[in-house]
């Protein structure tokens, strides 16, 4: 389940991905309060999570669409957008912050040409922000997907973003 | 066999065996059999142990003493002594090579000296990916000594007796928690673990997690048998793969291992565990918002009581324990209450982890006593901060908790103490903020945090921080008002009492500490419109000119001498600062430290850059602001120092008519008779102060105001307003001139002599005691005179407040510095003076962020010399001035100023007087504000000043454009030997070097229109 | 494990493995692993020492995972531990330092200087 929405299953057919997910329900269902692992696999199998997914989720468990989406809205980690092939987090921690985690997100901005939130419009980067992923040692950094890149300056990004076609 | 007490272990690699190894160990059997110890003491023959060049050698086994270079010979002895009596042979030992003395043995090092390994006692040492490591490590002793010899209740009253709190933040007492739990009614019960790390800049959960699942699952089940629950749950941050990946290994591990599941260690308990993932967000960290978020649902908090103790995790009663606090049970268990509480003050038991991160050299994850002080974790574990900034605050307790300015680093760190200074313990985020850290957007930044992550449940925590942000954005824009200040205390106060859960009630503290320790910060932004951090972008126009105490518009005259328009140039800086030429030589260049071009390599040399433009031949007459007309009102300016002058050419700019009344014979004070001529040349101060006469402004040397002549006399020929600017000239001499020696002088009579050239007379040794710029001074000039000099200084070099440069070329002439050394007493003898010293050592932190030098006591010694030079200190002297008139001094004698305004309504101040000793460029930035105040005091009308005008820089500018790839050139300073006794150091660099460096400019000031 | 006493056994086991000298590994190298270890670089580091090991053919030094020892500073770091010697903390490893403190220290005994922590301060 660390597999995210970063790495999806793309080589899957839809069908086939409502099918895994169907299982993965059926497993678990003598857990109590799966929802939240649930909607997990299901970002992690679709990316991220239309209407379409909530609603299958909500009628496989037995419980109400609304209940499916408050938990959806509520938490910032599901997404009801796609989202860009890799995810360009920027930490604006404290220590990010101090270390001028607002600088290289302005250069980010800039040579994306994207707002905060937004994915480019080849899908190739999606852009968000994030509280502290703790690496405050290596501040400011930036995530993209898994990997991690610390003690940044806006002119070490051209050589960082070339790595992620 | 078994009666071995002893193993000898005899290296038997090929180059022992080649130095003789076989002789020593026949020898070494000879040895034993004569002692009758054959039984006892085991040889053993080993591999190579890879130090070759040292062998033979052995290792005697347990104790690991390591001997080297053995001969037959040395065997009888070793037996002898150190198997039979215990003492060992010390020439046989092995000596350090150098190398030795860095081998980092992690005692050693002063980040880890300091530390006390509890709770993470086991990161990065055992083996993540399997159990052994950890039950090597003692591991599931605990558990197994609890299952086996301690009822449920003995537990708890364990945990209690230990003292150990929460340490998720509140400190709650644990065993109480526990207690709770285990007297609550209900057939099933949970444990849970929070792992929800959200605070920004805190990580030692996921560390703890990633380093050691297994202590917090062990201390899970031992928590579970306690309050007798069967089921732990671990609620784990999304954004924490590895820690995740890791507790999967652990967990399945412990299933292997029958450590989970049904009858654990056959003695009948149940156990079992669950991960579950938060999904970003932050107010599941709060309690009843997790265990809502465990169920499925929102994780919005509830109100309590019901308290989960009774009534939690699926209406059941549940205990929820932080990681770190978890991970201080195992031992507790295994190693007793009473060691754990020997550890820590009397209310806080145990240790704390920190993660220490900002602007600190050492970044990482500490784990220290508690009661530590502040200062130790800042300078001793952390290292201080880079770059030779200066301390300002730690942000401690993340967004519920608060900062700690440098006159508290003296402060222990425990809960309580913690409290009372505003901040709390917190989870444990410690961020260093140094002078680059501008205090109000840190309350901004957690405030939009708090916004952020408001669940928006209930209406304080979701409008009131909303209006609070507002406020607080507005301030960091320039369009805060005085008012802002009380409301935002107001919604903090309001919102601390009705907020519904943790989170909301602690929004506030951030706003509620800095204003507490920063107010004069949000001051500047409102009144000032002033961000001295150069953080907020809308206050800033360059990093450069935002920290230029004169706000000289920097960018502008590096882009106009790159492009050889010298007169642009100069135009830009006499706007701001008359004095070019004098600062391009001595001012300590503000400007620098925050210069951008840092991010890529060195700041630019501004200070250099500067000096050539000056030097150029350039009429400053062409240059300066055009007068307005006269307003035919007089103003006395008294002291015709840099700061005097330059309030009298602001005011003349004005169109006021000024006088500048100076007590000796020449204009310029310090820059005339204090900085010795060969770092500023006579030459060039008297030229810029011609250019000001020249201006317009008036100059009546030779008069003393006060003796000469009194402010009210002054007041009947017309004056209305006068500026006080007499400077710092009274030296300290902790009664040591008393005795009217000439061979005893003060830092400045000293100079002022030497730029008099008056005959010195000091003879061949000479001691300065003092490590300001005048202590530099003195000495480069006593040297200078042919004597040996030392400096002696009470605290290490790098509390010397003088500019480093000026120490390196100081040391580079000869001058030897002896640090952590004062003076006591000297005794004059007719053949010298008998100087008393004393060695120091630092103690704890003052109010300013160093430490206190404390005699060492017994350290006196007495050093023999020809001339003593003491620059210990400086204040004003102008009682007689000020006499009859309603000012009152501050206690070191300088007067205290608000913006220039004194108590008396037509007098002003500034520079030395008001400061104390300080730079030029500060002194010219004093009378600035002076010359503002002075005009609204005598028009009643506000207006934008010309020195505050910046016009657009006209100089082409790609934005686009890479940076060159030039690097910082250096100072051209001639070398030593050519060095004379008046001529200055220092030479103009050429148009090329100028050229090249003004190039490497970011241009800061640049905005996209 | 069925009881307390098989713990036991198990933790007497492992913790005679432990000591290098009865074991049979004569080196150990433990890579901090935790994340900030791995964003600096640790992960690197792991495999070039599992690359040199395989390449010089020896079977007595072993390479181990653990968690972040706290300067996340100076990560990577690693701690050596060479049997009968105290171990060896060495900071900054990226590959270049993992061949160097390959070579001289874990090959021929010789600690690696520059990739030491000075005793006090920087």
């Amino acid at each position: 389940m660390s597999e995210t929405a970063i790495n999806r299953t793309d080589q899957l057919t839809d069908e086939e991905k409502y099918e895994k997910l169907r299982e993965f329900i059926q497993e678990n269902s003598d857990k109590k309060g799966y929802l939240i692992p649930i909607l997990y696999e299901a970002q992690s199998l679709f990316g991220y999570l239309p209407v379409e997914v909530q609603r299958f989720v909500a009628d496989e468990m037995n419980i109400s669409v609304s209940e499916v989406f408050g938990v959806v809205t509520f938490y910032s980690y599901f997404k009801t957008q796609p989202v860009g092939r890799h995810t360009i987090t920027i930490c604006m921690g404290t220590a990010c912050y101090v270390r001028g985690a607002k600088k290289i997100l302005e250069a980010l901005q800039d040579k994306l040409g994207i707002k905060m939130g937004d994915t480019t419009e080849d899908l190739r980067f999606t852009l968000g922000e994030q509280r502290c992923f703790g690496s405050c040692g290596m501040a400011p950094v930036i995530m993209i997907d898994k990997d991690v890149h610390g003690r940044l300056t806006p002119n070490k990004l051209d050589a960082i973003l070339e790595k992620y076609k | 066999m078994n009666n071995i007490r002893t193993q000898l272990l005899l290296c038997h690699g090929t180059s022992c065996m080649s130095n003789g190894a076989t002789t020593v160990r026949e020898a070494l059997e000879e040895a034993l059999r004569e002692a009758n110890l054959e039984k006892e003491v085991e040889i053993i023959t080993t591999g190579c142990m890879g130090i070759c060049e040292l062998g033979p050698i052995m290792v005697v086994y347990p104790d690991g003493v390591f001997y080297q270079q053995l001969k037959p010979e040395d065997a009888r002895e070793i037996v002898q002594e150190h198997i039979l009596k215990g003492r060992v042979v010390q020439h046989l030992f092995y000596k350090k090579p150098k190398s030795e003395e860095l081998v980092a043995m992690m005692e050693e090092i002063d980040f880890f000296k300091l530390q006390k390994r509890i709770a993470r006692r086991n990161c990065g040492i055992i083996d993540v990916n399997t159990i052994d490591d950890y039950i090597g490590a003692d591991g599931f002793m605990a558990l197994g000594k609890a299952l086996t010899e301690m009822t449920p209740q003995e537990v708890i009253e364990e945990v209690k007796k230990s003292g150990l709190r929460g340490r998720g933040g509140a400190g709650f007492p644990t065993g109480l928690k526990w207690d709770f739990a285990a007297k609550a009614k209900g057939e099933k019960k949970y444990i849970l673990c929070n792992a929800d790390e959200g605070d920004p800049g805190a990580f030692m959960d996921r560390s703890m997690l990633e380093g050691d699942s297994y202590s917090v699952l062990e201390a899970m089940m031992i928590g579970g048998y306690a309050i007798g629950a069967n089921q732990g749950y671990i609620y784990v941050r999304a954004e924490y793969p590895l820690a995740i990946e890791r507790l999967k290994i652990a967990i399945s591990e412990l299933r292997k291992h029958q450590l989970l599941g049904k009858n654990i260690l056959g003695t009948g308990f149940d156990f079992d565990v669950e991960i579950r993932m938060g999904a970003g967000a932050f107010v599941c960290g709060e309690e009843t918002a997790l265990m809502r978020s465990i169920e499925g649902k929102r994780g919005e908090p509830r109100p309590r009581p019901p308290f989960p103790a009774n009534k939690g995790l699926f209406e059941v009663p549940t205990v929820l324990n932080n990681v770190e606090t978890l991970a201080n049970i195992p031992y507790i268990i295994l190693h007793g209450a009473d060691n754990f509480a020997s550890v820590g003050t009397e209310k806080s038991k145990g240790t704390k982890i920190f993660a220490l991160a900002g602007n600190i050299n050492n970044t990482g994850l500490i784990e220290v006593p508690i009661g530590i002080t502040l200062g130790e974790i800042v300078y001793n574990i952390g290292g201080g901060i880079p770059g030779n900034k200066k301390f300002k605050a730690v942000q401690i307790g993340g967004p519920s908790g608060g900062c700690i300015p440098a006159q508290h680093l003296n402060a222990i760190v425990d809960y309580e103490s913690l409290k009372e200074l505003g901040a709390i313990m917190g989870s444990g985020g410690l961020i260093v903020m140094d002078e680059d850290t501008c205090m109000v957007d840190i309350a901004r930044y957690f405030m939009e945090f708090i916004q952020d992550e408001s669940c928006g449940k209930c209406t304080p925590c979701r409008e009131g921080t909303r209006v609070m942000l507002k406020i607080l954005t507005r301030i960091c824009e320039g369009k805060g008002k005085m008012e802002d200040l009380d409301t935002l205390e107001e919604l903090s106060y309001n919102i601390k009492d009705t907020a519904l859960c943790g989170l909301g009630q602690t929004a506030p503290n951030p706003v509620l500490s800095t204003l507490r320790y920063f107010r004069h910060e949000y001051i500047e932004h409102i009144r000032d419109k002033k961000c001295r951090a150069g953080v907020c972008a809308e206050l800033v126009y360059a990093p450069c000119s935002n920290s230029c105490p004169a706000s000289v518009n920097v960018p502008a005259y590096l882009a106009y001498t790159k492009e050889g328009q010298y007169d642009k140039a100069m135009q830009a800086h006499l706007r701001a600062n008359p004095f070019p030429a004098v600062c391009g030589r001595v001012c300590p260049a503000f400007c620098e430290s925050r210069c951008r071009r840092k991010d890529i390599d060195d700041a630019i040399n501004i200070r250099a850059v500067k000096r050539f433009m000056a030097d150029q031949d350039v009429d400053y007459l062409d240059c300066f602001p055009e007068k307005k007309n006269k307003n035919g009102k007089k103003v006395a300016v008294i002291g015709a120092g840099p700061s005097g002058l330059s309030n009298a050419y602001f005011l003349t700019m004005l169109g006021y008519e000024v006088a500048v009344f100076e007590a000796q014979p020449k204009a310029g004070g310090m820059l005339t008779y204090a900085i010795p001529s060969y770092r500023l040349p006579k030459d060039i101060v008297e030229k810029e102060i011609k250019a000001l006469v020249d201006y317009g402004v008036q100059i009546k040397t030779n008069v003393r105001v006060g003796e000469d002549i009194t402010l009210d006399e002054l007041r009947s020929e017309g004056y209305e307003a006068f500026y006080i600017s007499t400077g710092s000239w009274d030296c300290v001499m902790a009664g040591m001139g008393d005795t009217g020696d000439p061979r005893i002088f003060s830092g400045l009579d000293f100079l002022s002599k030497f730029n008099k050239k008056e005959k010195l007379e000091i003879g061949k040794e000479v001691l300065v005691i003092g490590g300001g710029n005048s202590a530099i001074d003195a000495a480069r000039t006593a040297k200078r005179l042919g004597a040996n000099v030392t400096i002696a200084y009470r605290r290490t070099r790098e509390e010397m407040p003088a500019d480093e440069a000026e120490i390196i070329e100081a040391e580079r002439e000869g001058i030897k510095i002896s640090l952590l050394q004062n003076i006591k007493e000297v005794t004059p003898k007719k053949e010298s003076l008998e100087v008393e010293l004393v060695n120091m050592r630092l103690g704890e932190y003052d109010s300013s962020g160093r430490r206190r030098p404390i005699e060492i006591k017994g350290s006196t010694f007495i050093k023999k010399v020809d001339a003593l030079i003491l620059a210990i200190g400086q204040k004003p002297k102008i009682s007689d001035l000020v006499k009859g008139e309603k000012i009152e001094l501050n206690r070191n004698s300088t007067i205290p100023t608000e913006k220039g305004i004194t108590k008396v309504k037509d007098i002003f101040a500034g520079g030395d007087v008001v400061l104390g000793a300080a730079t030029v460029v500060e002194a010219i930035g004093e009378a600035q504000n002076a010359a503002e105040a002075i005009d609204f005091y005598l028009t009643g009308k506000i207006k934008v000043y010309p020195w505050r005008i910046k016009d657009p820089v006209n100089v082409e500018f790609d934005p686009e454009s890479e940076p060159v790839d030039f690097k910082r050139s250096k100072d051209n300073l001639i070398p030593v030997e050519d060095r004379g006794v008046y001529d200055e150091v220092e030479k103009t660099w050429s148009k090329d070097t100028t050229c090249r460096e003004s190039e490497r400019c970011l241009r800061c000031e640049y905005r996209e229109d | 494990m069925k009881n307390l006493e098989e713990l036991k056994i198990m933790r007497e086991r492992v913790k005679k493995d432990l000591q290098l000298r009865a074991g049979k590994h004569r080196v150990k190298i433990v890579v901090g692993m935790g994340s900030c270890g791995i964003a600096a670089g640790a992960r690197e580091t792991m495999n070039e020492f599992l690359n040199l090991i395989e390449k010089s053919n020896k079977t007595d030094i072993i390479v181990t995972a653990s968690g972040c020892f706290g300067f996340c500073a100076q990560e990577p770091m690693i701690h050596v531990y060479v049997e009968d010697k105290k171990p060896v903390t060495y900071r900054n490893v990226d590959i270049e330092a993992a061949q160097e403190i390959f070579d001289n220290h874990i090959l021929n005994g010789k600690i690696v200087e520059k990739y030491l922590f000075s005793k006090g301060k920087k």
